[in-house]
């Protein structure tokens, strides 16, 4: 599969909060969720690689090309939703729409009619007047009427509702059916990637934890539950985190194996993508 | 491309441009009737242009600074620099709008406002650009809020305090005569030059402020 991004050693220091080498890549075809808490960067590095936020250092590569050099052709592929919409919220949608659709060379108007008719907003409503989820929807909507390849979003669920949620999980697991297609999106709720995502990337603090395949991460890493008397010096350290009650203790491991010879009547379940990110930046 | 990022300042200002349509048509008559002195036009010009671009300029910026419509234009195939370019493309069509609404005012107003000739029309495109030359890149360095306090007293400082100095130099009998040694061709032309060199420095400063500011 082909790198469709790559990003290396990308720095950014604001002062207060610093991007540290950041390293990572998407495939092609894959949804890759970005995952991290409420500051871990996530949106800063979304904004680095879009060229709204002007790196100190590092290369950024879209479809093998450096963005710098090929800003206009590159963005022409690349469809963006942001969490804050970032629209002008006295125009109607129509007007917006009229003003983003000539900057890109494949805009496809039927594309575009038909998804705002399939999520039913008017076009000649407000965009102060929509709610989160119809500002979303109609995000969407401009981010997928133009034939892009890469999909792009910063906090889509952020603020929805369960039902709107699971809408756009839909609309992500069509878009990625078409060939050549992918999707990165970050966010903080874990429960949106357990049902779409290929690919996780998880950053603490402007740094990249993990990166690596769903299904792999959620084999190889184990949520394991027992009795407190099986804990001592060593078989603590068999634990990425570690959560001691007083009835018993509940852990994240990726030695699964080493736990099951070690620690006798252990429980040791499939953990959910959450229990991994809380153990991979030191919470409880 | 640029047409769009033109027609996005219009639809950002259009809630005021009724409103300053009538003051393009009124203005003039009352700088005409306040003055009541020759400037070649300039005075009954100039001032109400100044004005109606610093308010529709402004209500445009206040727009962008509330609404940051342009970080989701600059994840577009739009550039910084044809954002930056749109606005000053923006502020000379108004200039030259205002113009139009001028000279059809002195020939159907009967009060007898002075028309104006391609060197007045030069020097107020000069001191117009000169105004945002130096204040866009300003507003793109610092922001909006901060340039609306400085812009403001500027203009409140031309519009109401130049005509009373107009009327004591007059009433002192002191006038100005600068001559440029060249033909009439070459003197109506040395304005338009002149702003055309200071505004493309202009909007070279603030293509170079913005590609380097985080949105």
């Amino acid at each position: 599969m082909n790198n469709i991004l790559e990003v290396n050693a990308l720095k950014k220091d604001f002062g207060t909060f610093r991007i540290d080498n950041v390293n990572f890549s998407l495939q092609e075809g894959c949804i890759t969720g970005f995952i991290g808490i409420n500051g871990a960067g996530k949106t800063t590095i979304i904004k680095s690689i879009l060229g709204l936020v002007i790196k100190d250092s590092g290369s950024i590569k879209l479809f093998g090309k450096e963005i710098d050099k090929n800003e206009r052709e590159l963005k022409n592929r690349i469809g963006v939703v942001l969490d804050e919409g970032y629209f002008y919220e006295n125009m109607t949608m129509s007007e917006m729409k009229s003003i983003i659709a000539t900057a890109y060379s494949k805009w496809d108007e039927s594309v575009f009619k038909s998804y705002i008719e399939s999520f039913k907003l008017k076009l000649n409503q407000k965009i102060s007047t929509l709610s989160k989820g119809m500002r979303m929807k109609y995000g969407i909507a401009l981010a997928l009427s133009h034939h892009a390849d890469l999909l792009i979003m910063d906090e889509p669920t952020s603020g929805l509702d369960p039902l709107v949620r699971s809408e756009l999980m839909d609309i992500i697991l069509d878009f990625i059916k078409e060939y050549g297609k992918s999707v990165f999106f970050s966010t903080h709720i874990t429960s949106d990637l357990d049902k779409v995502a290929d690919v996780l990337i998880l950053i603490d603090k402007g740094k990249i934890m993990l990166s690596e395949e769903k299904d792999i991460l959620l084999d190889t890493h184990g949520l394991v539950k027992g009795d407190k008397n099986v804990l001592n010096d060593h078989t603590r350290k068999l634990f990425l985190s570690l959560n001691e009650t007083e009835y018993g203790f509940e852990g994240i491991t990726k030695q699964k194996t080493s736990v099951r010879e070690q620690m006798n009547g252990v429980l040791i379940e499939r953990p959910t993508i959450e229990n991994i990110m809380l153990a991979y930046i030191g919470a409880k | 491309m640029l047409f769009s990022l033109v027609k996005k300042d219009f639809i950002l200002g259009k809630n005021y441009l009724l409103i300053l349509l009538v003051f393009a048509v009124v203005g003039p008559i009352y700088m005409t009737t306040a003055i009541n002195f020759s400037s070649g036009g300039f005075l009954n010009f100039f001032p109400i242009a100044l004005l109606i671009e610093f308010m529709l300029i402004g209500t445009v910026s206040m727009a962008e600074d509330k609404y940051r419509g342009s970080t989701l234009l600059c994840t577009t195939p739009y550039t910084r620099n044809s954002l930056v370019k749109a606005r000053y493309i923006f502020i000379l069509i108004i200039f030259f709008c205002n113009y139009i609404i001028y000279t059809i005012m002195t020939f159907v107003v009967p009060i007898g406002i002075d028309k104006l000739d391609v060197f007045t029309l030069g020097i107020s495109l000069l001191f117009l650009i000169v105004f945002f030359g130096i204040s866009m890149p300003i507003e793109y360095r610092f922001g909006y809020e901060k340039m609306k306090y400085i812009s403001l007293c500027i203009i409140m400082l031309f519009f109401f305090v130049v005509p009373n100095i107009v009327k004591w130099l007059i009433s002192n009998n002191i006038r100005f005569k600068i001559s440029i040694p060249f033909s009439p061709i070459i003197q109506n032309l040395f304005p338009y030059v002149l702003a055309l060199v200071i505004g493309l420095i202009s909007m070279s400063l603030s293509i170079g402020i913005y590609s380097k500011k985080n949105l």
